[in-house]
């Protein structure tokens, strides 16, 4: 063995000063490099199956974890309405509710918002202003879940208790939507929040599919007489359609999965009400609250189903922004 | 000569701190082909881009002089560029028809963004253009295809036809021929001389045979300055500058 090991070294120093007569340190490490090609190889290949694997060991988990609800209460535990740890009655219905309406009103919210910041850091602002700006937006990504969640509880729902909701309910009260009281945490609240934590994804998104358009076709639209609002609306904002969408369906899978802050201003009671004042809860916030104080095993267990279905709704919606984005890059492509 | 439709007295073009454009001063009648040609670099693309105002658009461009159109100075700082690029059309060098409008809304964009809504009455528009454009027949059965969908030639007549739907007096090009083959050029070329019934036309232009083939008259730059401007005939066989015959000849350039 040791005999082998020292010819090697030897052999490889004579191939080392046949090479570079200078080098010295590497005696021992001395592939060929095509050896050295493929131990890179494996090893990048073996980091990303380690990922994958991880992936698939986390879904199994969740499985298994999920199995004894799974078992108990079928797929109508989707659809169950009622949720009561004591009696060990499990049904997800409300919090798919909750996390669904505060998604899609967040979406309200923000995509108009997101699409004109994007419009206007590319096309109004200077370069060197456009960096800057879109710094600070991109900047509230970065803003950890819970310091919005602080700033919604003693900020944002004082606000929404005193001041929109009076507004909403002089306004709009004859809808059922702006209907009850309001004790400022609820599903409206919560929609707030998870608009603004939004807003930077769905922006920097649009920002870089308004750039995939042409110079040459802003400057068709407005060589033939159009303002440039209306070349913003022909060239940009047509042609990137369903960008938009990919953008907007990749925000709405980041709020689907929010937990921190929405856990702290929604209230967190498993209800289904049509008014957006009253409290309720989400996927992932029930998980947040509850499992610490789950106590019998089927509770905890159905608190792993909550997070496979949450996981099954975040990666269908993902799926699908992927391919519109993939769609809409074969269309620029081609 | 005819009419003057459009007069640039002593234009200067400044991208932040370098000058483009040096002093240029051009007449061009009416119902003429007018070609502008030089070696790259040398500001006839961002000539040309001034007289619609679309040079605007880039970032610390800056003109100064005057671009009379019928006697208005189309650079005056109450005038709106909307109502320039109205009255002066522009096709590019690249064939640039909207990809997401059908063939028929890419030419009627130009007429729905004044406020024409009747279909009949733009139907008629998008027959008389791409007629125009020589185009009608290829088209006529498709217009609801992507404007995209058309061959490289057929995509810059469309975008002639777009160019004409508003009728503008004057009509700039360019370089409009050079992203497309000999045969689809030439068909642009047979199309300029029809053009010329009705519209002034100024084209940039690479290619000197092109000039020489479509253009009545010929400005001759280089580096920013106007080394020649006249009759296509006199500028091609009898330049009166050094320059001129260096370049026509291909001893520069």
């Amino acid at each position: 063995m040791i005999n082998e090991n020292e010819s090697f070294i030897e052999e490889s120093t004579k191939f080392n000063n046949l090479v570079d007569s200078n080098c010295t340190k590497s005696k021992v490490f001395n592939f060929s490099y095509q050896l050295q090609d493929k131990i890179n190889y494996y090893l990048i290949k073996s980091f990303a199956c380690l990922v994958i694997l991880l992936l698939i060991g986390l879904v199994a988990m969740l499985i298994y974890s999920a199995l004894p609800a799974m078992e108990e209460f079928g797929l109508g535990f989707a659809f169950g309405d009622d949720w009561n740890p004591v009696e060990d009655e499990f049904g997800a219905l409300p919090f798919l509710f909750g996390t669904l309406i505060t998604s899609f009103l967040a979406l309200m919210l923000a995509t108009p918002v997101s699409v004109g910041v994007a419009l206007f850091i590319n096309e109004v602002l200077s370069k060197k202003l456009a960096a800057v700006v879109s710094l600070f937006v991109e900047m509230i990504a970065a803003i950890p879940s819970i310091v919005f969640g602080l700033w919604g509880v003693f900020y944002l729902a004082p606000f929404v208790k005193e001041t929109l909701t009076p507004v909403l309910k002089s306004s709009l009260g004859f809808l059922p939507f702006f209907q009850g009281a309001s004790f400022g945490i609820g599903i409206l609240t919560a929609s707030l929040i998870l608009a603004l934590m939004i807003i930077p994804t769905i922006t920097s998104i649009c920002r870089i599919v308004f750039k995939t358009v042409p110079t040459l076709q802003k400057e068709a639209a407005l060589a033939l007489g159009s303002t440039r609002f209306e070349m913003i609306k022909i060239a940009l904002l047509r042609p990137s359609f369903s960008g938009i969408m990919g953008a907007i369906v990749l925000g709405l899978g980041r709020a689907l999965g929010e937990t921190m802050a929405v856990a702290m201003v929604i209230g967190n009671s498993p209800s289904i009400s049509a008014s957006l004042f009253s409290p309720a809860a989400t996927m992932a916030s029930v998980i947040a609250n509850e499992y610490t104080e789950a106590d019998s095993d089927l509770h905890l267990s159905a608190l792993c189903y909550v997070g496979f279905l949450l996981f099954i709704v975040t990666f269908t919606i993902n799926g699908l922004a992927r391919f519109i984005v993939w769609n809409q890059s074969k269309k620029v492509g081609g | 000569m005819n009419n003057i439709v459009l007069s640039v007295k002593d234009l200067n073009v400044w991208y932040n701190d370098f000058q483009a454009v040096k002093g240029i001063s051009i007449d061009y009648p009416e119902k003429s082909i007018s070609a502008i040609i030089g070696p790259s670099g040398c500001g006839k693309s961002t000539f040309l881009r001034c007289l619609n105002r679309i040079h605007e658009e880039v970032p610390g461009a800056r003109a100064e002089g005057e671009i009379l159109l019928k006697g208005r100075n189309i650079l005056g700082s109450k005038i709106d560029p909307v109502q320039v690029r109205r009255s002066i059309g522009m096709v590019f060098q690249k064939p640039n028809p909207f990809p997401s409008m059908s063939i028929l809304e890419n030419v009627t964009l130009g007429v729905r963004l004044l406020g024409v809504r009747d279909k009949s009455k733009l139907m008629q528009v998008a027959e008389q253009c791409l007629r125009k454009a020589a185009l009608w027949d290829e088209v006529k059965d498709k217009l609801s295809q992507l404007g995209t969908s058309l061959s490289g030639g057929q995509q810059q007549r469309l975008c002639i036809a777009r160019a004409l739907a508003i009728d503008p007096p004057v009509l700039l090009m360019d370089e409009p021929t050079s992203a497309l083959d000999p045969i689809a050029s030439l068909k642009i070329e047979n199309l300029m001389s029809d053009l010329k019934k009705d519209y002034t036309v100024i084209v940039v232009t690479h290619n000197m045979q092109q000039a020489a083939r479509v253009a009545d008259y010929t400005s001759f730059f280089v580096l920013g300055e106007l080394i020649e401007h006249g009759a296509c005939s006199d500028i091609f066989t009898n330049p009166k500058e050094q320059k001129t015959e260096d370049y026509i000849t291909g001893k520069f350039g």
